[in-house]
């Protein structure tokens, strides 16, 4: 744990009844991308949530440590502050808000013309976007983009990506690798979310997954390969509810 | 308070407020400048008529726009009253005329006013393939509870656009109700129309916004932004009819509510002509915890977060 940037130390979540976070233990070492690998509905998400500390996602037992100190009680804007974030898988779309403001935000207000070309070309795009509004006429994949510059504007201790490359159109994965490396080479750590083995084989350690628990923690390489051999896609869980009611609903 | 501090104060705010710096008192623009009953200024610029007259609690105004008359700059309507209390009503039928090109920006400047009534009564019509743009922007005060009466019937001729823009963002909205009609007779005419507000303690803001597609083709957009905080109200009634062939419409109407507020919205959809369509959405409910967590993750307060989305909403 001393060495770690983040730790989760046995970090359960209980949300609407159902357990998602099942003593949960992970680190992220300082200037590291460390891969979370799992099904649909493993609990990725809601781990990337936990970690922020989102209204619904706190902690019914275990801790969270960040930097050595304790942040399990603290506010999302407490945790931003001491150095981390989250790239949300689904951005918002903020209406009335230009793709020049959104990136003064996330630079706390200090960000120059030059520094937000350089988000913009971190992310393949040229600064005609910084006038662009958030809620209109930008593609899922280019708000994906403009999510991971505002990273970049941050240059937060460690950033918490989730699902990064799904809807990034045009992005070979290498291109995306390199985009994640170039965080990690600019200081920061990095905590990739993904479903894709190969997005996370490009980490520097995995974990993978299941239930709301991790199964496994190694090398990116062998938990690409467990995965590969070893892991099925889940059934749908809103089917099985649905199976279940009816199940019941035939029974009387 | 002198005459020149009057119109020195009015100026700077609506410069502040709109953003348009050095218009108001240059040559090359037309405006007007009105304190309660009084026209302080006016600069009148060839193509553009405006017949003035001071009544007993305000002004009654003839603008005409003559044909084909593009104006490069925005006429400025400043009309305010420095004053906490009284009256000020301003009538006005203003033609655009055909092929003519025209942007208003009318500041409604009260930012003293606690026991006050400000009501606009007026015409527009809008000749053959002109473009006309009215945007009402009110600056009040912190405190008091003023009257605003904005009622206004638009029509359009054949190939005509109108776009109208209420805002009350700044100060207390007081007691609002705003009473649009707006008939798009004429084929091929465009509209739009939004409204933006900010209500706060126990403001009411009442928005009726009505749009008549009978010109065949014709299209609508009427557009309402509403955010309700402390234990203001406010109700909204956008109606668009499409009554005629290839007539398009659409109501796009959010309300967003906090603390102890209320909102009501009806958007109210009418279709009389087969081939017409008219849709609409309306969202009235608190802000999403997505998008607060999602500043919040950037390094903002929730105060803060919430100010930048109602700012972005507003603007």
């Amino acid at each position: 744990m001393k060495e770690s940037l983040l730790y989760l130390d046995e970090v359960s979540v209980t949300r609407g009844g159902a357990q998602i976070l099942d003593k949960v233990t992970i680190q992220v070492k300082p200037k590291e991308m460390t891969g979370v690998l799992g099904r649909n509905g493993a609990g990725k998400s809601s781990l990337a949530y936990t970690v922020m500390g989102l209204q619904g996602y706190r902690p019914e037992s275990g801790r969270i440590y960040f930097k050595g100190k304790d942040i399990t009680d603290w506010s999302i804007t407490e945790r931003a502050k001491s150095g981390l974030t989250l790239a949300w898988q689904h951005p918002a779309r903020y209406e009335g808000i230009a793709v020049r403001e959104y990136l003064r935000i996330s630079s706390g207000g200090k960000a120059d013309e030059e520094t937000m070309k350089e988000a913009l070309d971190f992310v393949q795009l040229d600064t005609s976007y910084l006038d662009r509004m958030l809620d209109k006429n930008l593609s899922g994949g280019e708000r994906k983009r403009i999510e991971l510059s505002s990273v970049y504007m941050m240059k937060p201790d460690l950033a918490i990506l989730d699902e990064p490359d799904s809807g990034v159109d045009l992005l070979a994965l290498g291109d995306i690798t390199r985009l994640f490396r170039k965080i990690v080479d600019d200081g920061s750590s990095v905590m990739i979310i993904t479903h894709r083995e190969d997005v996370a084989a490009r980490c520097d350690r995995s974990y993978l997954m299941c239930h709301g628990r991790i199964v496994l923690e190694g090398s990116a390489e062998a938990v690409k390969r467990y995965f590969l051999s070893q892991c099925r896609p889940c059934p749908d869980p809103d089917a099985e509810e649905f199976a279940a009611e009816e199940k019941i609903n035939a029974s009387i | 308070m002198q005459v020149s501090e009057e119109y020195k104060t009015l100026v700077e705010i609506a410069e502040k407020t709109s953003g348009v710096f050095g218009t108001l008192g240059e040559a090359d623009a037309v405006y007007v400048v009105v304190h309660a009953n009084r026209i302080l200024d006016k600069n009148i610029l060839p193509g553009v008529d405006i017949q003035a007259e001071e009544t007993e609690s305000g002004i009654n105004a003839t603008i005409n726009v003559l044909e084909g008359v593009v104006l490069e700059k925005p006429v400025h309507l400043c009309f305010g009253h420095l004053g906490d209390s009284g009256s000020q009503v301003i009538n006005s039928n203003i033609f655009i005329g055909k092929g003519a090109r025209a942007e208003f920006l009318a500041h409604c400047i009260f930012p003293n006013a606690v026991e006050f009534l400000h009501a606009m009564e007026g015409t527009i019509h809008i000749g053959e393939n002109a473009s006309f743009s009215y945007k009402e922007v009110h600056v009040h005060g912190p405190e008091g509870k003023i009257e605003v009466r904005p009622v206004s019937k638009v029509t359009l001729e054949d190939g005509a656009s109108y776009f109208g823009d209420f805002t009350l963002v700044e100060g207390r909205v007081g007691n609002l109700d705003i009473d649009i009609d707006v008939e798009a007779r004429g084929e091929s005419s465009r509209v739009e129309v939004t409204s933006k507000i900010y209500g706060k303690y126990d403001d009411f803001c009442q928005v009726r916004d009505v749009v008549r597609l009978t010109g065949k083709n014709s299209s609508a957009l009427v557009k309402a932004r509403v955010v309700l905080k402390d234990s203001s109200s406010g109700r909204f009634l956008g109606l668009v009819d499409g009554a005629a062939s290839g007539a398009r419409g659409h109501i796009d109407c959010t309300e967003i509510v906090q603390g102890r507020a209320k909102a009501e919205a009806s958007p109210v959809v009418t279709v009389s002509h087969p081939e017409a369509e008219v849709t609409h959405e309306a969202a009235i409910g608190r802000l999403a915890d997505d998008k607060i967590e999602g500043l919040m993750a950037k390094g903002l307060g929730e105060d803060e977060a919430v100010d930048v989305i109602v700012s972005g909403l507003l603007s």
